[in-house]
């Protein structure tokens, strides 16, 4: 299959190429700026609950695995770095190394996972999972409970969304082994990365909010 | 025509370096008894390390005006959210 040279895949709608890409990096804008609200609204459920009940807060965020946690969070800047890396080497066309980075965040995605699942493990047997064992002594377990209701459902979200870039990502190793971008056409690795970034600065938010309440 | 111009390897790497020294400082920092101020400079830091992700990785630095627009708008509408939400709760 001989690769076509800088061949550009134009939808009817668009008038030339340049056109196709502003559409396309607006768009996935739009897209994140939805992405931002939903996790805004468990943000903003969270700011609330620390301002009512700020001491069972401090005394939960302690009881969370901050070791693993601050792992986790260079392991997904990390996967950062090698997407930001796979997308500049799929716009300069060089297509091993693109699929090289790709794997490597593929790889660093599942880490993260595998980390995370741990953490969930040790909450597990720590008797930290609300719902199904959860039990802490003390007059404050109804507030300590809330704070772990935020830290499943922030970190649960995150990870579904964790699951889909892993799902993107591979996605476009396999187009990229079938040489489906050029020079001339990247958009959606160019996407897809940016989607990762997002899922990325959500978690850089989460873990100083999850894990470094008050650590002093 | 290219309107994605293509960053030195070496750029992302310094914006890496960097965000994983943001990382040492803001786990670090946790753990002086400094009050309210640990919170604050845990934001601080994540605010930043945001801001290094998405002007360098996203390529907000080299964007259009209108796409910087677009960006803002979600942050925008949060903070107004969270904003909103928080008069209430903190004027009660």
């Amino acid at each position: 299959m001989p690769p076509v040279a800088d061949a550009v895949v134009l939808s009817r709608q668009f008038d030339d190429a340049e056109q196709q890409r502003s559409a396309a990096d607006l768009g996935i804008w739009i897209f994140l700026a939805t992405e931002i609200l939903f996790f805004g609204v468990l943000f903003a459920a969270y700011a609330i609950m620390r301002i009512r009940y700020p001491e069972a807060f401090a005394v939960a965020s302690r009881l969370t695995s901050v070791s693993l946690g601050s792992i986790n969070t260079g392991v997904l800047l990390t996967s950062s770095l090698t997407m930001a890396l796979a997308v500049r080497a799929t716009k300069l066309g060089a297509r091993k190394a693109s699929i090289a980075l790709l794997s490597a965040t593929l790889a660093l995605g599942i880490v993260f996972l595998a980390i995370k699942g741990t953490e969930y493990y040790l909450d597990y047997r720590d008797h930290l999972v609300p719902a199904l064992n959860f039990s802490h002594p003390g007059p404050q377990a109804g507030q300590v409970e809330i704070f772990f209701y935020m830290y499943f459902f922030m970190t649960g979200v995150h990870s579904l969304h964790m699951i889909a870039g892993i799902c993107l990502v591979g996605v476009m190793i396999a187009m990229a082994a079938r040489r489906a971008f050029s020079t001339a056409y990247y958009t959606p690795v160019e996407l897809s990365g940016m989607y990762w970034h997002l899922v990325d600065v959500v978690w850089i938010f989460l873990y100083p909010l999850l894990y470094l309440v008050s650590r002093s | 025509m290219i309107r994605h111009p293509v960053a030195a390897a070496q750029t992302y790497v310094l914006v890496w370096i960097a965000l994983l020294v943001l990382l040492a400082l803001t786990l670090g920092s946790a753990y002086l008894p400094l009050g309210w101020l640990n919170g604050a400079i845990n934001l601080a830091i994540a605010v930043a390390k945001a801001l290094l992700v998405m002007f360098f990785f996203m390529h907000l630095r080299s964007s259009h005006y209108v796409l910087r627009i677009a960006a803002s708008a979600g942050f925008f509408w949060l903070a107004i959210l969270i904003g909103l939400s928080l008069s209430d709760f903190l004027a009660r």
